[in-house]
């Protein structure tokens, strides 16, 4: 048993949930993996077709059987068909996530969100000011009115280029052009690749992966940085504050409520409705010692980086954290929901709250959240979380909670440097920083869990590469102690006298999976500032236990966007080695970057030094050979 | 003893287990790196289709007396009595094709293989996957069938099965409840689709 549980997870908490849930009967992830290997060999290497229904399709690898589809679609184009398919419903979430907070921002200009209001209007006015926005004198209603609309004209665009690509350097924008990946309108890019995959109309598989970089950058440059833009706007820009995390930070005489998804529009509201005096009282009324609001994933990471909320696990640990039986309440938005917590909740007390109108989930009570009932429906349901505090049976929290530093957005970044990135540039210069990297994306049970996280990024900054990361990887790292100040000790000494000077840890927290936005704009600025392009900087992305469609498009964009991003598991694109060798060295001839795929994240890191190095190298500064 | 069971009502013609015995096969039992050998591992089981279009795993059934041994003029058929294996010698093949000629079921093919010599082609079919036996192994094609159309276990525990579910189906009031429903729908209307083509 304790083998199995090793063998699964490198996190202490996640081993003892493991063994917990083993000995509750409980199904875990890890589970229904191992029931469904080995896994069908033509899904995982791309190479089987459901597009239409003269289908479905699969094309023998080994040459015995069919060499193409029924349309005649050969392993490059289904290959090629499929990922682009990825990207597509990666972008079109991340963007339809963004949709949402626009519509809260034009909800909110209208005064029909009561509860919601506009937290940072610095920010509001800077980003009216690039959507040509006249913002002087303006009262901030009115200039989100006016910004809710100009961006949702970036959604369904009849322009050549989305607004907020001008924040990309110049010279990425020309070469956008004239690659013609220049993304035009955040809708229209998802739209088109679903156009160009239907049968019979784009069958170049090399034209389908170039607009698949495109759609990517629909998603990067459009639809995930509106995201992040108007949550900051509505919910304030982070600033680095404390935190916890791991499954210890549920309480045991507390009520105990987790938020878990990606959307901040819900979970914002119920950290209102969980600070509210009356509902507190109640709470104490009922024998609790207080409300603890804890999060799950990215809308977790989201209440982390904003005000502090601690945050219980990533990806992997969504069904062992019920395990706990501590969970009076569990209300979730959209994406990365696993469809078995309901289940999962049924063996204990938890009452599991479905919120968005675009997502259903078995063994959930649906309550719809809305800008205009949002305020009134969190506390309805806190006050229900409170009643159900009674009801909990036997608890079991086994460790104590991590502390960690979170919040670091561009701003807070620069504004530990002193308003410009001129003292980052200049310990990159000198050598005391080689480079930065980010480490983002998911886990995935085929892929211990937090070890490709947590070994890689130790390896990073043990040489002097400053890691920057969102998502589950963050929580990874948070949960590892590498997101204190004293992790500076795990650093080399270049970093490790940078950090310390500074303050800061060597891993630093930029957010959700659509903060990753916030290191494409720091790659920007620091381009900017060196005058040159995305793609001659010594950074590099990776995402070593990706699974989820998003993480497609975010490493799309990544690539489009000069990074070399290195991803743990293989897509399934190697039905077509034809694919593969474009992503991985023809992309190098148009857009300055390529992919590497290296599951083993002692070699990833290995990769990325060695990348690093040699933009190092080209910069003309001092180059270690790895 | 243990053999391959084959129960084609079950088999959903996904041909998971022609890439399973393939890579079994390979020199690098990994089915990514499999596809890039030489000479290019291929199955020794094969999914064909059915009139109604329904899959059928079509492998070697191991006969005693095995025509194909006895077709062998050079001796390369043996029987390996511990699994009741009928194997071919690469390195006695002499490539005539009697033995495939001999076989009723035309399970055997004729290509390179990484356990022939170099540059000759020889005749290949199932080994019961011997190698994977030896190492404690179920046969590849068996662990990868997720519908259950191949087992490994006692011929005689799954004819009892058999017997028992063919009993039940013809028991009065059975109500006749398939196996799979979903399964069993789709085939019925890819068997409509066929008496259509008729009309
Ligand atoms: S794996 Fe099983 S179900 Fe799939 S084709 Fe082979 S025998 Fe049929
Ligand atoms: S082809 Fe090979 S196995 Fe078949 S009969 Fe001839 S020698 Fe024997
Ligand atoms: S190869 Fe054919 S003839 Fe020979 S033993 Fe197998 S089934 Fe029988
Ligand atoms: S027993 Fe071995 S050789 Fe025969 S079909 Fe199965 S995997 Fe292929």
């Amino acid at each position: 048993m304790l083998k199995d549980a090793e063998k699964r997870t490198v996190t202490e908490d996640g081993r003892l949930m493991l063994e917990k849930a083993e000995k509750d009967r409980i199904e875990t992830v890890w589970d229904r993996y191992a029931a469904q290997t080995p896994q069908c060999g033509y899904c995982e290497m791309g190479l089987s077709c459901r597009i239409c229904n003269m289908g479905p399709c699969r094309i023998d690898p080994f040459g015995e059987g069919p060499r193409q589809g029924v349309c005649g679609a050969d392993a490059d184009i289904i290959v090629a068909r499929n990922l682009g398919r990825m990207v597509a419903a990666g972008a079109a979430a991340h963007s339809d996530h963004g949709r949402d907070l626009v519509e809260v921002l034009a909800a909110v200009a209208e005064g029909k969100a009561p509860g919601y209001g506009i937290a940072d209007p610095d920010k509001l006015k800077r980003v009216a000011a690039e959507y040509g926005i006249e913002t002087e004198g303006k009262p901030p209603h009115a200039v989100a009115g006016a910004l809710a609309d100009a961006m949702m004209g970036d959604f369904g665009s009849r322009r050549k280029e989305l607004s907020m690509v001008r924040r990309a350097p110049a010279k990425r924008r020309e070469l956008w052009r004239k690659t013609g990946i220049m993304p035009r309108g955040i809708d229209r890019e998802t739209s088109e690749m679903m156009h160009r995959t239907h049968m019979g109309v784009d069958n170049g598989w090399q034209s389908l992966l170039l607009h698949a970089l495109r759609n990517a950058l629909s998603d990067g440059w459009g639809g995930s940085m509106i995201a992040t833009e108007v949550s900051d706007i509505l919910f304030g820009t982070p600033k680095p504050s404390a935190n916890t995390v791991n499954v210890g930070v549920l309480k045991a005489d507390q009520v105990n409520i987790i938020v878990h998804g990606h959307n901040p529009v819900v979970s914002e509201m119920l950290l209102q409705a969980c600070q509210s005096p009356d509902i507190i009282d109640l709470a104490k009324a009922k024998g609790a010692a207080g409300i603890n609001l804890a999060g799950l994933c990215c809308t977790g990471n989201e209440l982390l980086m904003r005000h502090g909320i601690p945050m219980a696990g990533n990806h992997l640990m969504t069904e062992l954290v019920i395990a706990t039986g501590a969970v009076d309440m569990m209300l979730v938005d959209y994406q990365c929901i696993m469809p078995s917590l309901g289940k999962t909740a049924s063996c204990y007390h938890t009452l599991m709250i479905s919120t968005s109108d675009k997502a259903r989930f078995p063994g959930m009570t649906h309550r719809e959240f809305h800008p205009e009932n949002a305020r009134d429906l969190a506390r309805d349901l806190v006050k229900e979380a409170v009643e159900n505090f009674g009801r909990r049976g036997r608890v079991y929290i086994p460790v104590e909670p991590v502390p960690s530093l979170g919040g670091f957005s561009v701003e807070a970044i620069l504004g530990a440097l002193g308003g410009t990135p001129d003292p980052l540039l200049d310990a990159v210069k000198d050598g005391r920083i080689r480079g930065a990297a980010g480490v983002v994306g998911c886990n995935n049970p085929k892929i211990k869990h937090d070890y490709g996280h947590i070994t890689l990024t130790r390896q990073l900054i043990e040489n002097d590469i400053l890691v920057l990361d969102t998502g589950c990887a963050a929580i990874a790292n948070a949960k590892a102690g590498f997101k204190v100040a004293e992790a500076a000790e795990y650093a080399g000494p270049g970093l490790k006298a940078v950090c310390s000077a500074l303050g800061i840890p060597p891993v630093l927290h930029m957010g959700s999976c659509v903060d990753n936005v916030r290191i494409l704009l720091l790659a920007s600025a620091l381009a900017d500032s060196l005058g040159c392009d995305i793609s001659d900087l010594p950074v590099a992305g990776s995402a070593p236990e990706w699974y989820s469609e998003k993480a497609v498009s975010i490493g799309a964009y990544f690539v489009a966007s000069g990074v070399y991003t290195v991803l743990g598991p293989m897509p399934p694109i190697t039905g077509s080695m034809n694919v593969v060798k474009l992503l991985t060295e023809g992309l190098n001839d148009v857009v300055g970057a390529g992919f590497a795929v290296e599951p083993d994240p002692e070699k990833a890191g290995i990769l990325i030094r060695r990348h690093i190095e040699s933009k190092r190298k080209q910069l003309g500064l001092d180059a270690r050979s790895v | 003893m243990k053999q391959v069971v084959v129960h084609p009502e079950r088999c959903v013609g996904c041909m998971q287990c022609m890439l399973a015995c393939a890579t079994a096969h390979s020199k690098t039992l990994h089915l990514f790196t499999a596809v890039r050998e030489d000479p290019l591992p291929k199955p020794r089981i094969h999914v064909g289709a059915g009139i109604h279009g329904e899959g059928f795993p079509n492998r070697c059934r191991h006969c005693d007396p095995a025509p194909c041994m006895l077709a062998c003029l050079p001796g390369a058929i043996s029987r390996i009595p511990e699994t009741n294996t009928v194997v071919i010698d690469p390195d006695t093949c002499i490539n005539c094709a009697s033995c495939a000629m001999a076989c009723p079921f035309g399970v055997i093919r004729y290509h390179g293989d990484a356990a022939a010599p170099p540059g000759k082609a020889v005749a290949v079919k199932c080994d019961n996957c011997t190698a994977r036996q030896k190492k404690g192994m179920v046969p590849a094609c068996v662990e990868v069938c997720k519908s259950g159309a191949l087992t490994f276990e006692e011929p005689a525990s799954a004819l009892g099965r058999k017997t028992r579910e063919v009993a039940r189906s013809v028991s009065r009031d059975a109500g006749g409840e398939p196996i799979a429903p979903g399964f069993a729908l789709l085939n019925a209307v890819k068997r409509s689709q066929i008496e259509m083509e008729k009309r």
